[in-house]
Order: C-alpha cells, then structure tokens, then sequence
C-alpha cells in the first residue's frame, strides 16, 4: 500500500514540526525517514499513524484519505520508540490484542499469535512478560503484535534507537530479511544514516521539518541535492569551500592538484584517515582503505598535492585500486572547485 | 560456593561496625520515640480505656442503637463516596495527565483545596452554598432537596473533603508510564472504553488501590466538615465520628466514646495495613518499570 503525503504541515512551538511535506512512499518499499534529531522525523510517522492530526496538508494511504481517520480504523502497525508493551499482559496477549479488539474467534488468534511468535522467534517467550524480555526481544513482539492485525503500513519509530550495537545490527538484518518476507509497506525512522543506508530501500531526508532530498539510498549518497544531504549521508570534508567526500580525495605528487601538507595519520581498522593541512590553513581529511594507502603511503609533515576523483563515474571497483586511482591522478585542480550537487 | 558461606557471618559481624549504619543508629531511635509518644502510645490508653470495663461493656456500647447506626450511616456515606470519587478521580487524573487545556492548573489546584484548608471550612463553605440561608438553598429547597443537615449534606460534605486522593495518587503513575500504551492500543484498535479497562487501569492499579484505600479511609474519619454540614442529628445524620465526638463532649458517656473510637481504630487501621501492602507492590511495579 503506497503512502502519499500532500503539503502536510504540522507546527509545534519551535522544533519537531513538519512544514510543507510532499512525498509518495511508494508500495512495498521499506523507506526510512532520516534526520538531526528535531528535523520532524517522528512527526512524520506520527502523523501517518495518525496520532498526530496535519494543520494542513492530506495524508493517503492506497488513495484512501486517512487525513481525519482515528488511528484505530487506518489498519496501521506502529512500533513505539519504547516499545509500548502492555505491561500486564504475557507476551501472547501482547500480540493477540488487536485480533481480540476485532473479536476473532479464539481459535484464530491462538493460531495467529503462534504463527506471529513464530516469525519473530519468540515462540518460547509465549508466557512470560515484558519485564522478563531483552530489548530487541522486546521490539520483535512489538513488531509481532503491530504484524498481528495484517496492517496496511508498518510504521516504526526509532526501531533500533535503545538497543545495543550488536543487537543493533543483528535487528537490521532481521528486519531487512523480515520485510523481504512479508513485503508490507514499511517506514521507519532513524537518526543514523548507516542503518538507514543499509536498511532502506528508500530515503527521505528531513531537516527542519523539510524534506531536503527523498530517493534511493545509493541516488541520494551519489548525488546529493544539497550540502545538508552530502554531509548528512556520509563522511565530507571541505577543500575550498566545496563539501566532498573524503574517499573521493586523491593523493597526487607535489606540483599537481591542490598543495597540502600531512598533519596526521589515523588507522581505524580498514581505513586510513589522513588530515592535512591546505595551502589556505584550512583543514581537510583524506579517507582511504588500507591498500590504496599501502601502495602510496605518506608520511606526516609530508608535502602532497590532492585532487578529486569523479565519485559518480568511478565504480566502487576501482576507488579501492591505488593503481586505478593514480592513473586517475592527474584531474586538473578545476575539479576541486565543481560543485558537488549535479 | 564456600565464598558465600564464610562471607555472610563476616558481613553480619561487620555490620554493628559499620560507621553507616553506627551514624544512624540515634536518628532511629529518636524516630521511633516521636512516633511513639505521638500516637502509639495514646492509641493504647484509647484501646485501653475501651476494654478497661471489660469486653461486655465494650460490647454494650458498641451494639447501643446511636452507635450501631452511626455505624450504618457511616458505612453507607463511604459506599456512596468511594465510587463517586472514584470515578471523577479517574476521570480528572486522566485529564490532568493526558490532555492540555485551557484552566487546566486551575483544575488541578482545586483539587488540593480539601488537602490544603481545614475540612471546617469546607462544611462551612458547603453551608453557605447550599443552607436554606445559602446560595443555592431556597431553589434546592422549593424542589425538597435538602442539602444540609441532611444525609444528602453528608455525603456532600465526605465527598468534597475525600476528593482528592484517587486524582494524587494516580497522576504521577499516569504521567510516569506515558501515553504509549495506549496509544498502540489505539492503533491496533482500541476504543476509548477499551483502552480505558485493558490498558490504562490495570497499568495503574496499584496506585488506584491506593488512592482508594486513602480515600476510604479519610470517607470515614471526617469529622469536620461532616458535623457542620450533618447538624448533628442523633440517629440520623450522626456518623460515627461525629457520635463518638457526641458520646464524649455532650453525654459524657466516655467508654461509649472510646469504644467507638476504638471501631473506628480498628477500621482504619485495616485500611492502613492493606495501604502498606498495595504500597509495598506498588514500589515493587515501579522497579519493573525502571
């Protein structure tokens, strides 16, 4: 079921409003709402959820206007930031709550709530309460009791935001896989730009309440439709007053490219950051894998010239061949100073 | 394994040396005394006096006609007043927590009025709005309300001074656990009712019961704000405080008073031990929580 936001607005005092949102979350995709916090993520969701009504604007979902819709008759499945388990309840009932509200027949929901356990893998956990659950067991029967009622839309707030980094990225996968599965139009929102990059299939970027660019991930890392984007979506750095990628930067010999001196050399595992010092005594730094640095290592202090390579022609392939990348050396210095944005 | 075994007698040793606990000891024992000597030790005279002519007297007393309905009267005023307030507490603390509006700490301060002021004033205050001198007391009183000096003034007078504690003890659980689960209630559909008996009440049970308790307690207790309102008519508007003030002050039947004081005790002083256990869950609901 597509998602389909019309000049939506929505105004609270100073942050967390949205203002003028048009965009089309289109069926099937799992689309990731990203942002700073206080860009108007939330809201976002929300107001899809409908627990939060628009100042103006229409919200539809499958073309149906849900603008006005209690968030009890939209058919919707959200995942709250904390979970919001039902406390009193054991993780079965958590989950055959909306079947019950809809009065199935109990037959149908013990075969529901176990096929939905199932699918999170909390089928052992049936009895227990959520006070005896993990957080990422915790998320999955949120998910699993959002899942139950075989919503339009899946919507989730911060799904990975409590949890910690390993459990983090097992979730990721698991959800990816999950929606692969059962193919509902899914939204999350996040504030990290890896997990949204390798969740998603699609992006909307907010800052302050706009949206900036909305798109698929690799479109919107590649091409980036402002500064906000650029930086927001991955590492940048800024040689003359141009934000670039700083594994788009090249190493080329004294004479060619823009002067430089080395002024430190970080390792963190695979990559290799280098900070250097630019002619204009701005700072910039170079991230570069830890074979591209081996065939052409420097030293600090050392005098280099930089240039920047094409990011969007050069194929991921090549940036990773030190050889690729010097062949691609000599780019006049003119490249430095092309605007990133296409 | 044998860590345990001989660390527990070291600790048990150790724990009379302990500067902690050695500082605390004079602050506990000045504690207890001031309790003591402030009511412990009065309620024993009170339980004392009571049964000081023997159980049959005390039981004389207590079966007399004026306190047996004094009873009745007061028993039947909680039956009333509990719910009622109940209700509005629930009602109020769901709004006090869950929703913005205009007057809203207006709303809220109202609320501790009875807490704040002398029940007397309050029973002085129902008198001038609903007397036959009062405010509204003529119109009440050419359609045979009788607010005053009346049962109906009874139950008034309770409820306004036993009207704040479900809203008190609710509204810190109802702010503290958010409106999250019921919001995904709502959006697996959930009405308001619903959301209301699945979600919301028994997330805040604990805190209800108490709120209850307290409310229960204090229904049968007032004293003053009843004994302005009620006229104190014998055997009919008397609730039992108000009779065991009577069979002290005007009959001067002092075992007949303190006999009912002792009912009285004995009452609230159950409300008090099933508080401390809701208490005790309660606290024990709010660690689950963090």
């Amino acid at each position: 079921m597509s998602i389909s936001l019309e000049k939506v607005t929505k105004r609270f005092g100073v942050t967390f409003g949205v203002e003028d949102v048009t965009t089309l979350i289109p069926s099937g995709s799992l689309t990731a709402i990203l942002g700073p916090s206080g860009a108007g993520k939330s809201t976002l969701l929300r107001l899809i959820g409908g627990l939060v009504t628009p100042d103006a604007g229409r919200i539809l979902i499958d073309d149906d206007d849900v603008t006005f819709l209690d968030p009890r008759h939209r058919n919707i499945g959200f995942c709250f930031q904390n979970y919001a388990p039902f406390r009193h309840m054991t993780v079965a009932k958590n989950v055959a709550y909306g079947l019950k509200v809809r009065h199935r027949p109990r037959a149908e929901i013990a075969d529901r709530v176990a096929e939905m356990l199932e699918l999170v893998r909390l089928s052992d956990f049936a009895s227990r309460y959520p006070a005896q659950l993990s957080g990422g067991e915790m998320q999955r029967m949120a998910l699993a009791r959002a899942l139950a009622i075989a919503p339009r839309v899946l919507l989730l707030d911060e799904p990975f935001g409590a949890l910690d980094a390993q459990v983090r990225a097992e979730l990721r996968t698991w959800i990816k896989e999950l929606h692969d599965r059962i193919h509902v139009t899914t939204v999350l929102v996040t504030h990290d730009q890896n997990e949204a990059m390798e969740v998603a299939d699609s992006l909307i970027v907010l800052n302050e309440g706009r949206v900036e660019q909305a798109g698929s991930p690799t479109d919107l890392y590649d091409h980036p439709a402002s500064e906000f984007v650029l930086q927001f979506l991955g590492p940048s750095t800024t040689i003359d007053g141009v934000a670039l990628r700083p594994h788009d930067l090249v190493i080329v010999p004294t004479g060619e490219g823009t002067p430089a001196t080395v002024t430190e050399i970080s390792t963190l595992g695979f990559e290799i950051r280098i900070a250097i010092l630019l002619g204009s005594g701005e700072t910039a730094w170079i991230q570069q894998s830890r074979a591209e640095f081996d065939a052409q290592p420097v030293t600090i202090g050392q005098s280099i010239g930089i240039t920047r390579r094409d990011a969007t022609v050069s194929p991921v392939g090549t940036r990773l061949d030190p050889r690729g990348a010097a062949d691609r050396a000599p780019d006049s210095a003119a490249a430095l100073t092309q605007p990133t944005t296409p | 394994m044998t860590d345990t075994v001989t660390i527990v007698p070291a600790a048990r040793r150790n724990r009379a040396r302990d500067p902690h606990r050695r500082q605390l000891l004079p602050l506990r024992a000045a504690a207890l005394l001031y309790v003591a000597l402030l009511v412990g030790i009065p309620v024993c005279f009170l339980f004392g006096k009571a049964f000081s002519a023997g159980l049959g007297t005390f039981w004389n007393q207590i079966t007399q006609p004026g306190a047996v309905s004094a009873l009745e009267l007061s028993a039947k005023v909680a039956a009333i007043v509990v719910p009622v307030n109940t209700i509005v507490g629930v009602g109020a603390g769901m709004l006090l927590a869950r929703r913005q509006f205009v007057g809203k700490r207006l709303l809220d301060l109202t609320f501790d009025v009875p807490i704040a002021i002398s029940p007397i004033i309050i029973g002085l205050s129902l008198f001038l709005a609903y007397s036959k001198i009062g405010a509204f007391g003529p119109w009440l009183f050419a359609r045979g309300v009788m607010l005053v000096f009346s049962v109906p003034g009874v139950v008034l007078a309770t409820m306004a001074v036993s009207l704040p504690y479900v809203l008190r003890s609710i509204v810190p659980v109802l702010i503290e656990i958010g409106e999250s689960q019921e919001q995904a209630a709502r959006t697996l559909g959930a009405g308001m009712w619903r959301r209301l008996f699945t979600i919301t009440l028994p997330a805040i049970r604990w805190a209800l019961l108490y709120g209850i308790a307290v409310t229960l307690a204090r229904s049968l207790g007032e004293f003053g704000a009843v004994l302005v309102v009620s006229g104190n008519r014998a055997g009919l508007t008397q609730t039992l405080p108000v009779y065991i003030y009577s069979a002290w002050d005007q009959n001067f039947n002092d075992v007949g008073a303190f006999s009912g004081a002792v009912v009285l005790a004995a009452i609230s002083i159950s409300v008090l031990i099933v508080l401390s256990i809701l208490r005790a869950r309660e606290r024990r609901l709010r660690v689950d929580i963090a």
